[in-house]
């Protein structure tokens, strides 16, 4: 029996790690040396990169070129998909074949390629088995490649590398024969924006990306901001698909923004191919990127943003053909036509006009893409992205005590540390966090690795993690700590370095309740916590106090489940309050999804806090107390930064924008009005909030 | 207080409540039963309800069907209690411990799945209350049996898989009393010596019944998924599959048992609620104990109830002794 112990814990271990496999799934990873796309200073408007780090300057080339002049040469390029698949791989294939023709065919220009190099490990062996076999230009084309790509170039000196969607070259390596370029993608989409919102008839727009990253986020972030700039209202909902290459997920994608009232699609990857099968289906146009994929559906194929490489391609072989292996980085971008808007005959006349408008402005320098998505996104995030501190590279780890995707308390905080990551990019940033860590003693062992490992800040995202925090935060007295909700640095026990933070999550329970008030008919309202503690019991004493002060004579119904996590007694007690005559349903904590189940198919509306639960029920949910963790991890990161490594307590108010309120239109007016009179009130002090005994 | 509600409603309520909440527990610990009256103690059942809960929702959320979701989380269940089965019963690993393994791995791996699959918590339409209309058998009339006063509510207002889990009560009891499989897994629990000389396998005995534990884990899982919540979310179980393998003590290792101890707890989780709801003074906390203390009490109850299965978490080897 003793023999099969090894089974157990082969099982055990395997389970582990399929846990942090889970947990660290979309960790993102800053291991790539790929540079944070451009972004402005969304203030101002001159598209000024980003101080970070000041990227290789962009040599614009023209997209048509000679190909004659060109000796006899061998490239081979190395690729993430299939030369056929009317996205990425196939466009710079399809240029180098061009340039094959004009130069004068095989005898000439040889060919090499390998398909479908997902994995990177393949990848850099066959990068390295081009270059040994003498090509003189070996062409990387995936970010992904760039770490192999910079390790295998210093081997062949002679050789010519190149790579993207990147703007490092890898000087400040030593490296000087890699070619960088990326493709402006941002442009394109704004005019597929434009495009798209002048040919929308229900004002929503469908946009199935792949993976939040390179230029398929640039082409959706400006494919955004083409929209709303060509009209305000327009509704864009963008769903990525986590995978290049899922053409089934890309359907359902596609089929989802259908049902969401889409009446125009757009996507980027090879995966869209499945959505634009089911777009051909439903005759829904589709907006095309990086190939022409007009081939696949000519009829709902509208117009598409084409990558011409050629310009490129001809410049590195001239370059490299004069001596000059490497060093520069390439954008294609309109103005130097290595972005190219193929309009179809069965676009409307009139949107492609608007469209060709936005074009010529983006060229002439009238229109700045980049702005218009900072400033998107500055909509979308308030004013905290107003002002952001220039900031050191940092490592951030967080001990959650859910998971990332819970709705509410973690994922509130997950999500605002990837907005900033997103603002500064990986390089600057990098993310590391344990979910699920219930088990207070586990979470004290990921907190002392994650502090021996290096990471500057770390932050127990659980008041019950303080006793074990306050034991191990003097043995790294060069890292940050950082726990919550609580006021209490420990100060007083002697620890320095450890930051304590506190929603004060009463002000926007206030303001909910007041809300709430005005939205009861029945003047009974369900209140599902928890337990009665930290900000879930002054959420609860916030709403009740809001409520009363709104309407004395409206009941608050409060009841707790004891368990952050258990959704079918939430979604039971959601059940209670509504038996018991509720007909407005608040609540907290990530147990929560269950309890607005219930209210959705109720018809109840749900009052949200902490994250946005808007996704899970669009018409229930009406209005949330969104947590904006983003000036509170700035204070913290530049506080460490300047040497100061705790000592200080955040709170997170309205005020300081670390709560935010989010109304859906669906709400009366006046509900509405009476709840912002509350917000101006806690903000000006004019209003206090005082605990009233609950019922 | 609350005077609009009358006694009669709120007793109703935390009755309807109690026979809905109770649904998870009932396949878990049912399943759970069988397995621990055939000498396997399967710790692994909530990692098991989780990959059930996800199979099921993923496949209802595909497909739009709610019986493929039953069905997928049949077969990923069943697939689990295998794996189990293999463990403890040909192994003959230590049952606690791999139990816990098999924990471990059910929760890592939907959290995985619904990262890579799902990415963010979707709701899907699940098995709806089936409410008893006669308009869907086709009578041209708008009456429907949970309109019925009182029983209507309580009764005939559930969806079709909580009917399933109460109709499976005496069905187990018929198959573990009534007839030779069910003579056959009791043997195999008090002595799988006798049981093997007088010629019934014990590990083919066990398989089934671990399988089969496996497959109503999965079903529990898929109960919550796709019919009490209709959502996924990671680690939605919560320590629901835990709770279902102490109600298989609690139970005294019998079908009504286990039913008792199901409905005991969810009502009296209901009847907590309540209690909040209605701002009956105590302490939520205090209330949130409620339904631990009572099964606490009742087990401490001089109840007659049938002795633990003699050979439980003993693995089985033939000519040991």
């Amino acid at each position: 029996m003793k023999k099969r112990n090894w089974l157990i814990v082969l099982l055990v271990v395997l389970g582990l790690l399929l846990a942090a496999c889970g947990g660290s799934g979309s960790t993102p990873e800053a291991a790539e040396p790929t540079e944070a796309p451009p972004k402005a200073e969304p203030t101002e408007a001159p598209a000024e990169p980003e101080p970070t780090e000041a990227p290789a300057e962009s040599e614009s080339v023209p997209a048509e070129g000679d190909a004659s002049g060109i000796e006899s040469i061998r490239i081979a390029i190395v690729m993430p998909s299939t030369v056929t698949d009317l996205a990425w791989s196939q466009a710079i294939y399809d240029a180098l074949v061009r340039i094959q023709e004009d130069a004068g065919g095989e005898d000439v220009v040889e060919i090499a390629f390998t398909e479908n190099m997902f994995n990177v490990t393949d990848a850099a062996a066959a990068i390295r088995d081009y270059a040994a076999d003498g090509y003189d230009i070996v062409i990387a084309h995936g970010t992904q490649y760039g770490t192999s790509l910079f390790e295998i170039a210093p081997d062949f000196p002679e050789t010519s590398f190149a790579w993207g969607t990147a703007t490092d070259t890898g000087k400040d390596a030593g490296l000087d024969n890699v070619f960088a370029y990326e493709a402006r993608a941002e442009q394109g989409g704004y005019v597929g924006g434009v495009l798209a919102a002048n040919m929308s008839e229900s004002g929503v727009l469908g946009v199935v990306g792949p993976v939040e990253a390179g230029d398929a986020k640039l082409y959706i972030d400006g494919f955004v901001a083409g929209a709303k700039a060509a009209n305000p209202d327009v509704t864009v909902n963008v769903s990525y698909t986590g995978s290049f290459g899922d053409t089934a997920l890309a359907a359902e994608a596609a089929n989802t923004h259908i049902q969401a009232g889409a009446d125009v699609l757009t996507g980027s990857a090879q995966q869209v191919v499945g959505a634009i099968g089911v777009a051909k289906e439903q005759g829904i146009p589709w907006i095309g990127t990086q190939s022409d994929q007009s081939s696949l559906a000519p009829d709902i194929v509208v117009g598409s943003q084409l990558y011409k490489w050629d310009g490129v391609l001809l410049d590195i072989i001239a370059k490299h053909q004069a001596g000059e292996l490497g060093g520069t980085a390439y954008a294609l971008t309109l103005d130097n036509g290595g972005l190219i808007m193929d309009y179809r005959d069965n676009a409307p006349a009139d949107a492609v006009a608007a469209a060709q408008e936005a074009e010529a402005g983006i060229v002439a320098g009238s229109i700045d893409v980049i702005a218009a998505m900072a400033g998107e996104e500055q909509m979308e995030e308030g004013d905290g992205a107003a002002e952001m501190p220039d900031i050191e590279p940092v490592r951030v780890a967080i001990v959650m005590p859910s998971t990332t995707t819970d709705l509410a308390w973690s994922q509130s905080l997950y999500d605002s540390l990837v907005e900033l990551q997103d603002f500064y990019g990986e390089d600057v940033i990098e993310i590391a966090f344990t979910e699920n860590m219930f088990n207070v003693t586990d979470a004290a062992a990921a907190i002392r690795d994650y502090a021996a490992d290096g990471y500057d800040l770390v932050i127990a995202h659980g008041a019950q993690y303080g006793s074990s925090l306050f034991e191990l935060a003097p043995d790294f007295p060069e890292t940050s700590f950082a726990w919550g909700t609580t006021t209490d640095t420990g100060e007083s026990e002697g620890v320095t370095n450890v930051f304590a933070y506190e929603p004060r999550l009463e002000q926007g329970g206030y303001v909910s309740g007041v809300l709430a008030a005005h939205l009861t008919e029945s003047g009974i309202i369900g209140v599902i916590g928890p337990v009665d503690a930290g900000d879930a019991k002054l959420h609860v004493d916030g709403f009740v106090a809001g409520v009363k002060d709104a309407d004395p004579e409206v009941q608050v119904n409060v009841s707790f489940t004891g368990s952050f996590g258990d959704t079918a007694l939430a979604a039971e007690a959601a059940n209670t309050h509504i038996a018991a005559g509720a007909d407005v349903l608040t609540g907290s904590a990530q147990q929560v999804v269950g309890a607005i189940g219930v209210a959705k198919d109720a018809g109840i509306p749900w009052l949200g806090v902490q994250a946005d639960q808007t996704p899970l029920a669009p018409d229930t949910v009406v209005a949330t107390v969104l947590y904006d963790w983003q000036p509170t991890l700035l204070e913290m990161i530049t506080s460490l930064q300047a040497g100061e490594y705790g000592g200080k307590v955040l709170q997170l108010t309205l005020e300081n924008g670390g709560q935010k309120m989010i109304y859906a239109d669906s709400l009366p007016e006046d509900a509405v009005a009476a709840a912002q009179a509350a917000e101006a009130g806690i903000i000006d002090g004019s209003i206090e909030i005082v605990a009233e005994p609950r019922n | 207080m609350n005077e609009n509600l009358t006694i009669l409603a709120i007793v109703l309520g935390i009755l309807h409540s109690g026979i809905r909440l109770a649904t998870p527990y009932l396949y878990a610990s049912l399943g759970e039963m069988f397995g621990q009256r055939s000498g396997v103690l399967n710790l692994g059942v909530e990692g098991i309800m989780l990959l059930g809960a996800f199979f099921g929702f993923f496949a209802t959320f595909q497909t739009g069907n709610p019986w493929l979701g039953f069905l997928a989380a049949m077969v990923v269940g069943a697939l689990m209690g295998l794996l189990m089965a293999f463990i403890s019963v040909t192994l003959k690993a230590e049952q606690g411990i791999s139990g816990i393994g098999l924990y471990l791995f059910g929760l890592g791996a939907s959290s995985l799945l619904f990262k890579t699959m799902l990415g963010t918590v979707e709701g899907v339409s699940g098995f709806a209350p089936l409410n008893f209309c006669l308009s869907s058998v086709g009578i041209d009339s708008s009456f429907c049996l949970s309109q019925v006063p009182i029983a209507g509510d309580i009764v005939f207002s559930h969806s079709v898989m909580t009917y399933i889990a109460y109709a499976l009560v005496p069905i187990s009891a018929w198959v573990l009393g009534r007839t030779t499989i069910g003579l056959k897994i009791k043997a195999v629990g008090q002595n799988p010596e006798a049981a093997d000389s007088l010629g019934v396998s014990v590990d083919r005995t066990r398989y089934m019944t671990v399988t089969f534990g496996g497959l109503m884990a999965g079903i529990a899982g898929a109960s919550l998924s796709i019919s009490l919540l209709n959502i996924f979310q990671e680690n939605m179980t919560n320590g629901l599959g835990f709770i279902a393998v102490a109600l298989v003590y609690f139970g005294g290792w019998s079908p009504w048992g286990v039913l008792v101890g199901a409905l005991l707890f969810s009502t009296v989780n209901a009847l907590q609620l309540w209690a909040q709801v209605l701002g009956l003074n105590i302490p939520s906390d205090v209330a949130v104990m409620l339904p631990y203390l009572m099964t606490i009490l009742a087990l401490a109850l001089p109840i007659r109830r049938a002795a633990q299965p003699a050979a439980l978490t003993r693995p089985f080897t033939r000519g040991e002794n």
